[in-house]
């Protein structure tokens, strides 16, 4: 038995799985896409999938699912469901007849709702995910102003289907305020939210989103979205957790590239196969540090097996990101649940197989840092490095000898830090070496010396992380039992997975050394981003869909595939799919397509009628407010603070940590640099994400663990949050400064509190506003006797907790 | 019953009761807001609104909570615990046999005979060494695990596979999993607490207790045994109680005029709540580590009058003050930062273990004899051990140093659902290796679940196309043999 069950079904919270919703029931047909397949899935494929087929049984697909089982029976007969093996042995008492055999039952709504379907005809479709992309026209609409933008003919159907209206349109306040988060991750001034209140001019608004798509500050929020998906960081985790050198420039590229609107399919070319291209440039070479961001053990247990563990994250990320696809979970077996047999994933990796590890121990670069300096710079460099490592192992070969002689303690602070085992060299080695060596060794220590001088005079050197060194590959992939590299089996090629019905990739004869790649990357580039996959265009428009609204229009916007949630607006996501095809991949005519909709422009306002029929907003009668994203919050606390430093690009900079956020540390404080404090007022996309000591205050707000594609952040409201607002130093430095900005000499406590609520929240005070901020800030004073600077210190600081200040409407 | 809209991180809310109420969008307080009618009681289900709130186990539950003695570094099992009586008079002779460590692989070596005397202890005869004098009494109430294995040697992936089942990073420890099956019972403190040693943290730090891919509300908290416990609990300077709660009244009205055209919008409710406990938590979590009211006995019980053991006393005492107050899962470490900080026995063997099991023995004796006293050790799970044992082989050419070893250790649990006084599994006449029903740290994963209420092998977080779990896809069977 191999269904695995969740504890909360065992905790029977889960009553009605794919109940149609009230909008859509009525006496609707079973929409088997979206009520039916779920269910086989998570409840029978484990045993009756694509992976396995007991008792001959399947329900992998249609044929399968509706032929005679080895039992002679059919589990669906469309139409009858008397007949139908499946509603029986769902419904059986008999212990060895239940289905299934294991775990909770289904609930009574799950087996009316297969009942029906079969009654209905058991209509069967193939999964939406994996069928070639439809061009589908928006509907013709009742409503006029929802005819012109697709989009909102397209969802402006789709509530009319279910009976429900649209929201009014947001106010001009709430929406230039949403617009501002949604593209730059900043609020927007008061002032800038006055002039565009107070403009009347019909192309208002798409200025905006123009200027804003042109602003700097965009491609720092969007490209923030693409690391969390790269699940981008600066260090290797493990006992070192070490740096990964010029990682910040794979950041910068990626901002770049959201700031020039480079296509999206060059942008996936140029990550995949920037090594390989026919242009290859600074830009493309840098755009590979997208294969070294991951984790990465300097002394694994098993290096093989360190190896495919580097590979399968390759492949989990790329499959996700990319494709929508859970390749990974093929590794070890036939996918359970899509049709991707354990094949698929070795063919898959195939294509990769010429890259090197990110680094083996005592090499931790020569892989992964690409030298982008001149030849002849490369050449001194090269020369002085040959010579550098000729002199180490000779000065070693010395020290080692002398070392074999001491006690095991000195022995032993010679493999410690380099700091100890110079004092222990200094101390001893001398006594422990023989006159000749002793002179030997001295006199290489002159040589290496000078060497190292010659290396400071020669001009600097540049390196981008990438892919540097090769794997040479000499032999196919084989595909490997249960997983283990160990246990290689059949050998594979590369090839496309299967449910693409794809031809085979051909590819370019050439030899494959440490200098030189396969140039199969390219190969898989150029079909990823080939316009006719099915995957590629739905899964990038459905992730500029869930960073405006919040959600995807399929909402698991890792997973296409059968376990995924299905669409809420099918026909929509083809059909932005072949607009952003039709756009050459511009991800901000994307942008402009969605946020010029009326649908974008829709008032967050709830409804007593519209939480009632469509509580979870499935049909997008109004649009989801949200909290900030951790990145925002800090941010907007320093543009509240007037702080805020808006300088782009660079190095990563280290906000000052407490010795508290520290000691959890082995070596606290280790791998933390200094920053000034001009730096320290930069963007939160530019603090340096070390995996072992992630920033608290972003954590607090939800910033991914970095060692795993993110599809979407969490969003919750913990006390934790409160706390670091209420007490951190950081928030507590904002606040001060923002006292600093609204309260010089002879302002008024009125005036301060007006002025400071519009420095935070872009609007101006209410009048209740005004005489709660006075009042509380007299009240500290004659209270609590504090300071009238501390009292003002503190009503900043609880402006900075207002929920207004966190939530966009 | 009305569902309630909710945007977890863009899934539905089908997945997000699938995936077991996390963190998304309303990590908040589902029992003070149903206290102060903010929400409906429709909306206040069980495991939708507060990540942490108490959950059903799956079955009735052995142990309510688990604490956890990490003696970091790796203690040697042939030392401590797992009597080699063929050793003795062999120090120095050279032997052939396998082992693995930060040194690579090796086929033999000069053996280290262990350097502490043996005894038995208790009604079930159990061999203990002179290090654990204090412990040695409590032996028939505890369950010896000698047959121990790990995937690797070196701390690092030892690590975690120690705390969160893999050698790869990135995925939720043990005490997140617990948290997230049963949620926790005091809502002013955190479900997952982590005392590290005051000297620094274990190598790979937060990692080890990172709850990975779920959301943080099930990261273990690092709880300070002096001043203020958590990160940002204590007001700043100059900022009194009465002064801050002055401050959240004004914030919550400010929130209560923002929420009246928002009636829909319950994420907001959910804020202002969270806000309430961070003000309780400020008082709950300084008095959980206050030992003001333990009196001079108890703690002399746990060794805090004796400087030697005054650290890990407090903290011991301090862990059972939190199992008192219903905190889940607490990891308490022996030893920090580097060499002979912690257990990592490379260089004089019996230097760095007099010191380490000289700063544990008593404390740890004292909490199993209290726990016990107050009729907490029948629902308290106390698990002892490290990240791997250590050969029986010197590392170097001169010296009693030893290597690391994930061949074969012993690691130790009491209290609730153990049985007393066994001894399960063997290593090999060295020390070496498992022989016998070798253990996997999976099955002491197992092991802790199930004792806690929950089967191993159906706890599952679905995340990257998978329904995840602790001990892994395979089955994985809990060791039966020794529970209760």
């Amino acid at each position: 038995m191999k269904l695995v069950f969740h504890p909360l079904l065992l905790f029977g919270l889960l009553v009605a799985v794919n109940l149609p919703n009230a909008a859509t029931a009525a006496e609707n047909e079973i929409d088997f896409q979206k009520q039916i397949q779920p269910l086989l899935a998570k409840h029978c494929y484990a045993c009756h999938g694509p992976d396995e087929a007991e008792s001959g049984l399947s329900f992998a697909d249609k044929d399968s699912a509706f032929a005679e089982a080895d039992s002679g029976d059919h589990a669906i007969v469309a139409g009858d469901v008397d007949s139908s093996l499946l509603i029986a042995r769902i419904l059986s008492d008999d212990e060895g007849e239940q289905m299934p055999p294991e775990g909770d039952r289904l609930s009574k709504e799950q087996i009316e709702l297969l009942s029906k379907w079969i009654e209905q005809g058991a209509n069967w479709k193939n999964h939406w995910g994996f069928e070639p992309l439809s061009d589908p026209a928006p509907p013709v609409v009742e409503a006029v102003q929802w005819q012109s933008n697709g989009i909102d003919a397209f969802v402006y159907q789709g509530l009319h289907r279910a009976g429900m209206k649209p929201n009014a349109p947001a106010s001009k306040q709430a929406l230039i305020r949403r617009l501002y988060y949604s593209l730059t991750g900043l609020p927007p001034t008061a002032e800038q939210v006055q002039s565009f209140v107070n403009d009347q001019s019909p192309d208002a608004y798409q200025q905006r989103v123009n200027d804003l798509l042109a602003a700097p500050q965009y491609g720092e929020h969007w490209g923030r979205h693409w690391l969390d998906l790269v699940h981008f960081a600066e260090t290797n985790s493990y006992e070192r957790d070490g740096p990964k050198p010029n990682a910040w420039k794979y950041r910068d590229y990626v901002i770049r590239s959201f700031n020039d609107d480079k296509p999206y399919d060059q942008f996936v070319r140029e990550q995949l196969a920037g090594d390989e291209l026919e242009e290859v440039t600074v830009d493309t070479l840098t755009a590979t540090g997208f294969y070294r961001l991951g984790i990465w053990d300097d002394e694994p247990a098993d290096g093989l097996q360190a190896k495919f563990d580097g590979f399968d994250d390759i492949i989990t990320t790329t499959g996700q990101v990319f494709l929508g696809l859970t390749l990974n979970c093929a590794r070890c077996h036939d996918h359970k649940i899509d049709p991707i047999p354990q094949t698929d994933y070795y063919s898959y990796l195939s294509f990769f197989q010429d890259l090197t590890p990110y680094g083996v121990r005592g090499n931790g670069t020569g892989f992964n840092q690409i030298d982008v300096t001149s030849d002849e710079v490369k050449a001194a460099y090269r020369a002085n490095d040959a010579k550098r490592v000729e002199l180490e192992k000779l000065i070693r070969e010395i020290e080692q000898a002398g070392i074999a002689k001491m006690s095991a303690p000195d022995q032993r602070a010679t493999e410690g830090p380099r700091r100890d085992r110079q004092r222990v060299l200094k101390a001893k080695l001398k006594d422990n070496l023989d006159g000749d060596q002793w002179t030997r060794y001295n006199d290489l220590k002159q040589q290496f010396t000078a060497n190292a001088e010659a290396a400071k005079k020669l001009p600097a050197r540049e390196q981008v992380l990438g892919v540097a060194r090769y794997e040479r590959v000499d032999k196919p992939m084989n595909v490997l039992f249960r997983g283990s590299p160990h246990s290689p089996a059949d050998e594979v090629q590369p090839r496309f997975p299967e449910l693409f019905d794809a031809a085979n990739p051909e590819f370019p004869q050439r030899e494959s050394t440490t200098e030189q790649s396969t140039g199969r990357r390219t190969v898989l580039a150029d079909w990823i981003t080939s316009d006719d996959n099915r995957l590629t265009a739905r899964v990038m428009v459905n992730r500029i869909w869930q960073f405006h609204f919040g959600r995807g229009i399929v909402r698991s916007s890792n997973n296409f595939g059968q376990l995924g949630t299905p669409p809420t607006h099918p026909e929509l996501l083809d059909y932005l799919a072949n607009r952003f095809i039709e756009s050459d991949y511009s991800v901000k005519a994307m942008h402009r397509l969605i946020l010029n909709s009326k649908t974008y422009q829709m008032s967050s306002r709830g409804t007593d009628a519209g939480m009632a029929a469509d509580p979870n907003n499935d049909l997008l009668w109004r649009f989801d407010p949200r909290r900030l994203s951790s990145e925002e919050v800090r941010d907007s606390m320093l543009a509240a603070s007037g702080s805020l430093n808006l300088k782009s690009y660079g190095p990563s900079i280290y906000p000052k940590l407490s010795r508290e956020a520290m000691s959890g540390q082995s070596r606290p404080g280790s791998g933390w640099g200094n920053s000034s404090p001009e730096d320290q007022n930069r963007r939160s996309v530019y603090i340096y994400v070390k995996r072992s000591l992630l920033t608290p205050l972003l954590s607090a707000f939800d910033f991914p663990d970095p060692d795993v594609t993110c599809e979407g952040r969490f969003m919750t409201l913990q006390p934790s949050q409160a706390l670091s607002l209420l007490n951190g130093e950081f928030a507590h430095q904002q606040a001060v400064r923002m006292r600093q900005t609204y309260g010089g000499e002879g302002v008024s406590d009125e005036a301060f509190v007006k002025a400071t609520i519009r420095g935070a929240i872009s609007r101006d005070a209410e009048p209740a506003e005004v005489s709660d901020g006075v009042a509380f800030i007299q009240k500290l004073q004659q209270t609590h006797g504090v300071s009238a600077e501390k009292a003002k210190d503190l009503y900043c600081l609880s402006v900075l907790n207002w929920n207004e200040f966190l939530f966009v409407d | 019953m009305k569902p309630k809209k909710r945007n977890f991180c863009g899934r539905t809310r089908r997945e997000f009761l699938w995936q077991g109420g996390c963190g998304f969008g309303a990590a908040a307080l589902s029992s003070m807001l149903a206290k102060d009618n903010v929400l409906s009681a429709a909306d206040n289900q069980p495991g939708s609104l507060n990540p942490l709130a108490a959950k059903l186990p799956h079955f009735a539950p052995k142990a309510k909570s688990v604490i956890f003695l990490f003696m970091y570094g790796g203690p040697s099992h042939m030392d401590t615990f797992d009597y080699k009586p063929k050793m003795t008079g062999m120090d120095g002779k050279t032997v052939d046999v396998k082992t693995f460590g930060r040194g690579g692989k090796r086929t033999g070596g000069r053996i280290v005979e262990p350097r502490w005397k043996f005894s038995q202890h208790g009604e079930c005869g159990k061999w203990v060494s002179s290090l654990f004098p204090n412990l040695a009494n409590h032996v028939d109430d505890i369950a010896f695990l000698h047959s121990m294995t790990a995937d690797s040697p070196i701390h690092g992936s030892a690590m975690l596979m120690m705390n969160s089942g893999k050698i790869l990073s990135g995925s939720p420890a043990l005490g997140s999993w617990v948290n997230y099956g049963l949620g926790s019972e005091n809502e002013n403190l955190p479900g997952y607490v982590v005392m590290l040693d005051p000297k620094a943290g274990p190598i790979s730090g937060a990692k080890n207790w990172s709850s990975g891919y779920m959301p943080a509300s099930y990261a273990g908290t690092v709880f300070r045994g002096q001043g203020s416990p958590i990160l940002n609990l204590s007001r700043p300077d100059g900022v009194s109680e009465a002064m801050q709660r002055e401050m959240i009244d004004s914030i919550q009205s400010a929130n209560q005029r923002h929420m009246e055209s928002r009636v829909h919008n319950s994420d907001l409710a959910s804020r202002i709540a969270s806000y309430e406990l961070a003000y309780k938590m400020q008082s709950a979590a300084p008095e959980s580590v206050d030992l003001a009211d333990e009196d001079e006995k108890t703690k002399q019980l746990y060794g805090i009058d004796n400087p030697e053991t005054n650290d890990f006393g407090t903290r011991c005492l301090i862990a059972r003050r939190l199992v008192d107050r219903g905190v889940r899962f607490i990891q308490l470490y022996s030893g920090g930062a580097h060499n002979d900080d912690n257990w990592d026995a490379h260089g004089d063997l019996e230097l760095n273990h007099n010191r380490h099991a000289g700063r544990t023995d008593l404390p740890i004796a004292g909490l199993l004899k209290d726990l016990k006293q107050r009729g907490m050790l029948d629902e308290t799970l106390v698990v002892w051990g490290g990240e791997f044992g250590r050969q029986p082989t010197a590392e170097y050419a001169k010296g009693s140093g030893r290597d690391h070893n994930s061949y074969g250790f012993t690691m130790w649990m009491a209290g609730g659902g153990i049985k007393g006084g066994v001894s399960y599994g063997t290593t090999d006449e060295l020390g070496a290796a498992a022989v016998e029903k070798p253990l996997h740290v999976k099955n002491l994963h197992a092991t802790v679940l199930q004792l806690m209420g929950l089967d191993p092998n159906n706890l599952s977080y679905f995340f990257s196309g998978l329904d995840q779990k602790l001990v892994g896809v395979e089955h994985v069977e809990p060791i039966r043999e020794i529970m209760a």
